[in-house]
């Protein structure tokens, strides 16, 4: 069983970083001595994830302030709309508008990544928002229709991971909640499948996984097994695991095991049963274990407790199996 | 139902923003030049400070720290109880002036909870969010005192909004009854656990809470239930925490929901009983040709008699509604529901997030739009 870990979204701010950009806010503190706080913090994440043996490092994407924000400021034919409830949550993004079809800025999203996933990119993840959540969250007010600006974000987004796969990044992770919020049916999930064959095509050889939850995978999976990437991740605080069906296919799974609705730590000894039954129905290639959904709806010190639940789940996991990762 | 009052009374929903010489004067600030003029603009036009007059000179004089925030507190209440009456609300309270906001209050008055840190809204924004680690308990009934001042110093009919059980736990992290379920916590272990969490909430500390504001003479409260339309499945909660937090006692309750899709939460919320207002946001989504207040067709489909407290001015737009378009809301809502009657008029939500010179005169073109359609309901010819 090889069983690789990582963060799938956003790490939260500390409680030094809340401060200082709240004074950056209202005027107490200057950029330079903010920016000082971030790089600290995203240096300290880094630290974290690497000192765990996570597999790719994000640095916790600290600065973005939602998951189109630097999309929607730095690629052609956008502008940042309204505030909207980002799914069932206390959170907000503000909901891109797009204007006309957009064209991507080369080199705007590599600037956008943290510096530890830049500086080391063989151990550097890219959490990148999925065509399909993008093109479905954002205000169209191109002219596209709901298919084809799917598949011309599909192709721009493989223009993006073309361009930061040739730097050495190799960990693509597309976050796709929407997938499993309101799975496309027809023509719509043709263009899923197609955005993601662009993207493969891109991929050069790197990992690329798209990332589930919010809500229960299961109806979804007849299309999830249709994307062509390393692994398809489910949060399974929503998807009944024993209702995750065999695949005749072997290809990876990814496992949210850690559920950022709560600040209960999950126990080892049931993640590691899970995953145990998992491998014997489905035998995937490799489990990709991360948190649920986005951390950065905890706290920072709960975020970090959980976290280590990933550590603590692989080597449960390596010491049943030979130590083999 | 409000057969004995005149068609279309006002209220308000909640929060004011509060004044700058308020905020000032309860760090013992000396007032600015602009905390004086929105001081003294306001009191030339209800002469609030007037009734309080130790601690109004104490604050012009910057004399703050001697008579105590409280004091500062209780001109910011009386600034608001006046500010809603001279706007002819029939229903007032303090603006939430002793409030810093509506979750983090009231769980500190109960035990069980453990405070994390921040959590990230958007942008810059954060909120504190705390976890249940123990069985919820009250440690003393709250919004008393608060409601004891109202309750002295109201012209108007006072009504007290107060956080329902349903929003105080989704805005909790649910440890304690998490960790009470067996096995993996999954999708129904959450929500059973939940189910208890809102329970506890509803019964040991917010119906305690109700019970004491009625003793000390409260007759109206308004339940707020942001929350309610975030996760529309667990509507059957929202319902479960109201009735428990209302069994047995004897006011006017009224639930607040806003920015939510009404339709979603049906027919379920009929559930709640005990609850004899409907106070909800319709303004914000009255706008680009779209009719706001056609849900309100679903009230009446569900044959749901209650009163509406309706929303008819948009507390995230600076513009304000012209009393035109406010009676046209009033208009189309009582053609929806078939019964102007049912009808009390309000902004969307707490104007807390508007200046006070625009929450006033929202309050005004309320008060103005509610009169016209009076005057159109009682010559329908005219």
């Amino acid at each position: 069983m090889i069983v690789r870990t990582g963060l799938t979204g956003p790490f939260p701010r500390p409680e030094p970083l809340v401060a200082a950009t709240r004074d950056l806010d209202r005027g107490r503190a200057s950029p330079e001595a903010v920016e000082e706080v971030f790089a600290r913090t995203e240096a300290d994440v880094a630290a974290l994830e690497r000192r765990l043996g996570l597999d790719w490092v994000t640095g916790g994407y600290l600065r973005w302030a939602d998951p189109f924000r630097p999309f929607a400021e730095t690629w052609e034919g956008f502008t940042v709309g309204p505030l909207t409830r980002w799914f069932q949550t206390n959170t907000f993004f503000r909901q891109p508008i797009l204007h006309a079809p957009p064209a991507r800025v080369p080199g705007a999203i590599a600037g956008w990544l943290p510096p530890a996933a830049r500086q080391d990119p063989a151990h550097g993840g890219a959490l990148l928002p999925g065509p399909y959540t993008f093109a479905g969250l954002l205000d169209n007010r191109s002219g596209e229709t709901p298919e084809a600006l799917v598949h011309r974000l599909g192709r721009l987004f493989a223009d993006e991971v073309r361009e930061l796969a040739a730097t050495g990044l190799a960990t693509f992770e597309f976050s796709e909640p929407l997938l499993v919020d309101r799975p496309p049916e027809g023509a719509l999930a043709e263009a899923v499948v197609a955005a993601y064959r662009s993207i493969h095509d891109a991929s050069d050889g790197a990992t690329t996984f798209v990332w589930t939850y919010g809500a229960s995978a299961v109806a979804a999976f007849p299309l999830l097994d249709r994307l062509p990437v390393t692994a398809v991740g489910v949060d399974l605080a929503e998807t009944d695991w024993e209702e995750i069906p065999a695949t005749s296919e072997r290809r990876g799974l990814g496992l949210g095991i850690l559920d950022p609705r709560t600040t209960l730590v999950e126990d080892p000894a049931e993640v590691t049963r899970i995953v145990r039954a998992l491998n014997e129905r489905r035998r995937p290639t490799q489990f990709l274990l991360g948190p649920g959904g986005p951390l950065d709806l905890l706290p920072w010190e709960p975020a970090t407790q959980k976290v280590h639940l990933l550590a603590a789940a692989r080597q449960a996991l390596q010491d049943g199996n030979g130590g083999r990762r | 139902m409000t057969a004995s009052r005149e068609l279309f009374p006002a209220q308000e929903i909640g929060s004011l923003m509060k004044p700058r010489w308020q905020i000032q004067g309860q760090h013992a600030e000396p007032l600015d030049p602009r905390a004086r003029t929105e001081f003294s603009d306001e009191n030339g036009r209800t002469h609030f400070g007037d009734e309080l007059p130790s601690a109004a000179e104490a604050l012009l004089a910057g004399r703050a720290r001697e008579v105590g925030a409280d004091a500062v507190r209780d001109l910011g209440a009386l600034f608001a109880l006046r500010l809603f009456e001279r706007a002819g609300l029939a229903r007032v309270y303090d603006g939430e002036a002793r409030r810093i906001e509506m979750y983090e209050y009231p769980i500190r008055q109960m035990r069980g909870f453990t405070f994390h840190g921040h959590v990230r809204s958007f942008d810059h924004k954060y909120y504190l969010k705390a976890s249940v680690t123990d069985e919820v308990r009250l440690e003393h009934p709250y919004h008393l005192e608060e409601f004891d001042f109202v309750r002295r110093h109201a012209r108007g009919e006072p009504k007290l909004p107060i956080t329902g059980p349903y929003t105080l736990a989704d805005w909790s992290y649910n440890e304690h009854y998490l960790a009470r379920q067996p096995g993996w916590k999954g999708r129904s272990a959450r929500r059973a656990a939940q189910r208890e969490f809102v329970v506890d909430l509803a019964r040991r500390a917010i119906r305690p809470t109700l019970a004491a504001l009625i003793e000390h003479g409260c007759r109206v409260i308004q339940i707020d239930e942001p929350a309610a339309g975030t996760h529309p499945d667990e509507a059957d909660l929202v319902v479960e925490g109201f009735n428990a937090a209302t069994e047995g006692l004897q006011a006017e309750f009224s639930m607040h929901i806003c920015y939510s899709e009404y339709r979603d939460l049906l027919p379920t919320l009929l559930e709640a009983k005990r609850c004899r207002q409907w106070a909800w946001e319709f303004a914000n989504r009255d706008r680009d040709g779209r009719d706001g207040y056609e849900v309100l067709k679903a009230l009446a489909e569900y044959g749901d008699t209650r009163e509406i407290g309706l929303g008819v001015a948009d507390v995230h737009r600076d513009e304000v509604e012209s009393p035109a378009l406010i009676a046209d809301r009033i208009r189309r809502a009582a053609k929806y529901l078939g019964d102007p009657a049912r009808i009390w008029v309000n902004p969307d939500c707490g104007l807390r997030t508007r200046s006070l010179d625009v929450a006033r005169r929202k309050l005004e073109a309320i008060v103005a739009g509610a009169a016209l359609a009076r005057a159109e309901f009682a010559n329908p010819r005219a």
